[in-house]
């Protein structure tokens, strides 16, 4: 997995690609978390994840309730069809912020 | 068709790519699996990883988990063979969904994409033996 970060508008986009397993969570969390703990609105941007497992779904909800927790707010984008598939399974989303 | 393929794995999460990309060569082979491809590689990966977090809770080892996949008149076996901690399989429930929050997943998604999970402890060389079934 790789990652980049852009900012526009007080608004950091964090585009993630690749596979995401447990392998590579830790590295996607230090690429979302600190742009929360700073109290920024974070779009992930999934349109180039090919696969994400319970381990990458954790990293949304951990990243959802944390922003949540701060008063700021963390919304998906561009859903790969792979990733929304085990969004949908997981029943989240009702609970994450897609678009 | 029908087939019948094994590989070794260390046990690590590193591996969890290769044993995906094994899968995928397999469930590519024929119609109806390549159709739930990605499913079936979940279902796969969520148990392999579970043997790297629980059988073996994150520690570095040399230990290899052997994954076999039999597909014979329709009915898929996966089979994961580990020499961790034996599993208790009355502990092992998947997670409650209107509890948000992260972790404990897997098992959900196991349960969700196959047909059958069967726990065994007796195998001879290994400590634990998960078979998910899935009929076709």
């Amino acid at each position: 997995m790789a990652y980049k970060v852009t900012e526009e508008n007080n608004i950091s986009t964090v585009y993630l690609n690749g596979e995401i397993d447990m392998d590579v969570t830790d590295t996607a969390k230090e690429a979302i978390l600190p742009l929360i703990e700073a109290g920024k609105e974070v779009h992930i941007n999934l349109k180039d994840v090919e696969y994400m497992d319970s381990s990458g779904i954790s990293v949304l909800i951990e990243s959802h309730q944390k922003a949540t927790e701060l008063g700021t707010k963390v919304t998906l984008k561009e859903i790969s069809k792979s990733v929304l598939k085990v969004i949908m399974m997981a029943k989240l989303e009702q609970i994450l912020n897609l678009e | 068709m029908n087939f019948k393929e094994e590989s070794d794995f260390t046990v690590n999460s590193s591996s969890l790519k290769e044993i995906r990309n094994f899968a995928r060569e397999l469930f590519e082979k024929v119609e109806e699996l390549n159709d739930y491809k990605e499913e079936l590689v979940l279902a796969l990966a969520e148990a392999a990883q579970n043997v790297v977090k629980h059988a073996y809770k994150n520690q570095p080892t040399d230990d290899l988990m052997k994954v076999l996949i039999n597909y014979q008149d329709k009915t898929l076996n996966i089979e994961l063979f580990d020499k961790g901690t034996a599993a208790i399989p009355e502990n092992i429930k998947p997670r409650n969904l209107d509890d948000v929050k992260a972790g404990g997943l897997g098992t959900f998604f196991i349960g969700q994409i196959m047909d059958e999970v069967v726990f065994k402890t007796s195998k001879i060389d290994w400590v634990n033996h998960l078979i998910l079934i899935k009929k076709f």
